[in-house]
């Protein structure tokens, strides 16, 4: 099983564009989707990715964030869920899965998905959650976090 | 009972960035978008353009009118107000009324 790769969410606040410095955060790209998104961001109430959901359309190139929690009533398993989020045309989506203990472990059995899924938790949730809050248009780019190539020396 | 009292009216099981997850019984959840943000509110009833779904297991919620040309509904599949314009006819919308039934300007309806 290859390891999961790591992945860099560089958001910036549009009105911050020209001379703002992006936050950046680190995630987990989880169903084998590691690759390069951007779009603005976009929060969506964990209720709607349920079948029962809307087609609420948004224009343009848009990230989706959904902040997953475990007392929220779940009308669908997390991976249909991600793919609901794609479907509804998201170029990537992220899930803060700080308080649903369960979801990482969920998520990372995921082996196929169109666009990039990412994890996130902690403090780079928070920060990102903290711009959702402020309700302030961004821009996200996700990429994939190049580790370093370390000389391996024989000691 | 109230619910926790840092839970918006109606809601019974709330969050920082979701807004309400859990409305109290009877209620709807309409799931509001403002810009970035989308946010769970409990209602009595559904704003225009949405009909209230019951469910069994009580998380009853607030649902988009599907119906074409349709400002407002009473459920899925009865409509009851067309877009300007537009005739009624048993809780469809109709640029002109079907044959075999008579216009009433008045009220736009066949």
């Amino acid at each position: 099983e290859h390891p999961l790769l790591r992945a860099l969410i560089k958001v910036t606040l549009l009105k911050h564009e020209a001379t703002g410095k992006p936050i950046v955060v680190e995630g987990l790209f989880v169903g084998g989707s590691a690759g390069k998104a951007e779009g603005r961001l976009m929060q969506y109430h964990p209720l709607s990715l349920c079948n029962t959901s809307e087609d609420e359309r948004q224009d343009g190139d848009f990230i989706t964030i959904v902040k997953l929690e475990h007392r929220v009533p779940r009308c669908l398993p997390l991976l249909d869920k991600a793919r609901m989020a794609l479907d509804k045309g998201a170029q990537a989506v992220i899930f803060d899965v700080s308080d649903d203990a369960n979801a990482a472990a969920e998520l990372r059995e995921a082996n196929s998905f169109s666009r990039p899924v990412v994890l996130v938790e902690a403090q780079g949730a928070e920060d990102l959650m903290g711009l959702v809050n402020k309700n302030e248009e961004a821009n996200v780019v996700i990429e994939i976090k190049v580790e370093p190539k370390w000389l391996h020396y024989d000691v | 009972t109230e619910g926790p009292p840092s839970c918006p009216k109606g809601c019974d099981r709330c969050s920082e960035y979701n807004g309400c997850v859990k409305c109290k019984p009877k209620l709807f959840i309409f799931l509001e978008r403002n810009d970035i943000r989308q946010v769970g509110v409990c209602l009595a009833s559904c704003p225009v353009g949405y009909f209230g779904m019951r469910n069994p297991e009580g998380n009853n919620r607030c649902t988009q009118c599907k119906i074409d040309n349709c400002e407002a509904c009473f459920n899925r599949n009865f409509c009851t107000k067309c877009k300007e314009g537009l005739y009624s006819h048993s809780g469809r919308c109709y640029v002109s009324c079907p044959p075999g039934q008579r216009t009433a300007n008045e009220t736009m309806e066949c």
